[in-house]
């Protein structure tokens, strides 16, 4: 009877996916015409021609994440820091918990072509974050991918470990604090740049507005930033990295050496 | 010249790692225990994907249509290659120690198991 269900399933997905292939891809198609506001965010991502309406940033998600929608986006971070500061409530009162004796980890093979994977995880992320505003990717996807290497890390050298170099959940909560402060100078930065020359100049502003003369340089020694979209990136990168690795640090924290603590406590 | 003989080495690669994600594939259905299950597996990710990964890097190396973007193709599936290498036994070898040493899954059939006698369920 399972059996007969399974090839029942497999069946109609097989003769469904033909339709769409074959009939159905005559009558339904995707519009051919580009939606108005879309024409204008791909025409105004990168234009060198039009200085007063442009992000400087050939790649479009990232000008719509930080520059046309940046508001929402900083919203969004700060969703993000109230779910870690949750986390790191709920994980309070841990304290000091010993490092058990014997050997932690897992074995030798996995742990070198850890050492291997880490680094280059790191680079990797380090090279989402830092091409956000020339190629998919960006701050919060670079910092997403550089969590994995300290997840690896607990996973097969052991909590302690990671401890003992250093990466302390102090230490992360000092770094994403310094990447959210980040955010939020760079945020109005250009205004701040705006106040001593007397001209106005608004929030989470980039390049020059028609009414506002100033704005970020796009250029830095010839290499593209794109203004505030790159500082952003950086700024986003270490606030999510070093997020990611107090909750995994707080979720790896072993209930024995917990339960130990708090029995100790009582007595 | 030397183009065709990267594109033909290439297209065998592709073609051994296909040949060799089925018999992967029968293995996987066929073998015994869950040792035996998880060696069917790494064939099918180095046979099976590290050498045609190989192969697709010298196809792209060998035809000149793609233009300067062909070293593109060559990196990523070099670099990928050498990740799956690395990380595809990593991980099958944590995955027996793990079980093997848990005790969770008996050798079953077992002619000898040097590592724990117990763990060794002969046939018969």
């Amino acid at each position: 009877m399972k059996h007969v269900l399974g090839l029942i399933i497999i069946l109609l997905f097989i003769i469904g996916f033909s339709l769409v292939l074959t009939v159905a891809g005559n009558y339904i198609l995707p519009s051919q015409e580009i939606r108005s506001l879309a024409k204008y965010y791909l025409y105004l991502a990168y234009n060198p021609w039009h200085r007063n309406f442009t992000v400087m940033s050939p790649e479009a998600v990232t000008s719509i994440v930080w520059d046309f929608r940046g508001l929402d986006t900083v919203f969004e971070t700060a969703v993000f820091y109230l779910a870690i500061i949750g986390s790191i409530a709920l994980g309070r009162g841990i304290v000091k918990y010993s490092k058990p004796s014997g050997k932690l980890g897992l074995s030798l093979i996995v742990k070198t072509v850890t050492r291997i994977s880490a680094v280059m995880i790191i680079a990797v992320a380090a090279s989402i974050a830092l091409h956000g505003h020339l190629t998919p990717g960006g701050g919060f996807q670079g910092g997403a991918t550089a969590a994995v290497a300290p997840l690896l890390i607990l996973i097969i050298f052991s909590h302690y470990y990671l401890l003992e170099k250093g990466v302390t959940k102090d230490l992360m909560l000092f770094l994403r604090s310094l990447g959210l402060t980040g955010i939020g100078i760079v945020a109005i930065i250009v205004y701040l740049m705006a106040l001593p020359q007397g001209i106005h100049a608004y929030v989470l502003q980039n390049q020059p507005k028609p009414d506002s003369s100033i704005g970020l340089p796009a250029y830095i020694d010839g290499q593209l930033i794109s203004g505030t979209l790159w500082f952003f990136n950086i700024s986003e990168f270490f606030a999510v990295m070093a997020g990611f690795t107090i909750v995994f640090l707080l979720i790896t924290i072993p209930e024995r050496a917990f339960k130990k603590e708090e029995e100790v406590e009582r007595q | 010249m030397i183009e065709d003989i990267l594109v033909v080495i290439g297209m065998i690669m592709i073609g051994v790692g296909a040949v060799a994600d089925l018999i992967a594939a029968i293995g996987m259905n066929r073998f015994k225990n869950f040792y035996l299950r998880l060696h069917a597996a790494t064939i099918g990710t180095i046979w099976g994907a590290f050498v045609p990964l190989i192969g697709a890097s010298l196809v792209a190396t060998g035809c000149y249509c793609l233009g300067s973007y062909r070293w593109f193709v060559t990196g990523g599936g070099i670099i990928t290659a050498f990740l799956v290498l690395i990380l595809a036994p990593a991980g099958s070898h944590a995955l027996a120690r793990a079980t093997h040493r848990s005790g969770l899954v008996k050798v079953e059939p077992c002619v000898v198991d040097h590592l724990n006698e117990e763990m060794c369920v002969k046939e018969g």
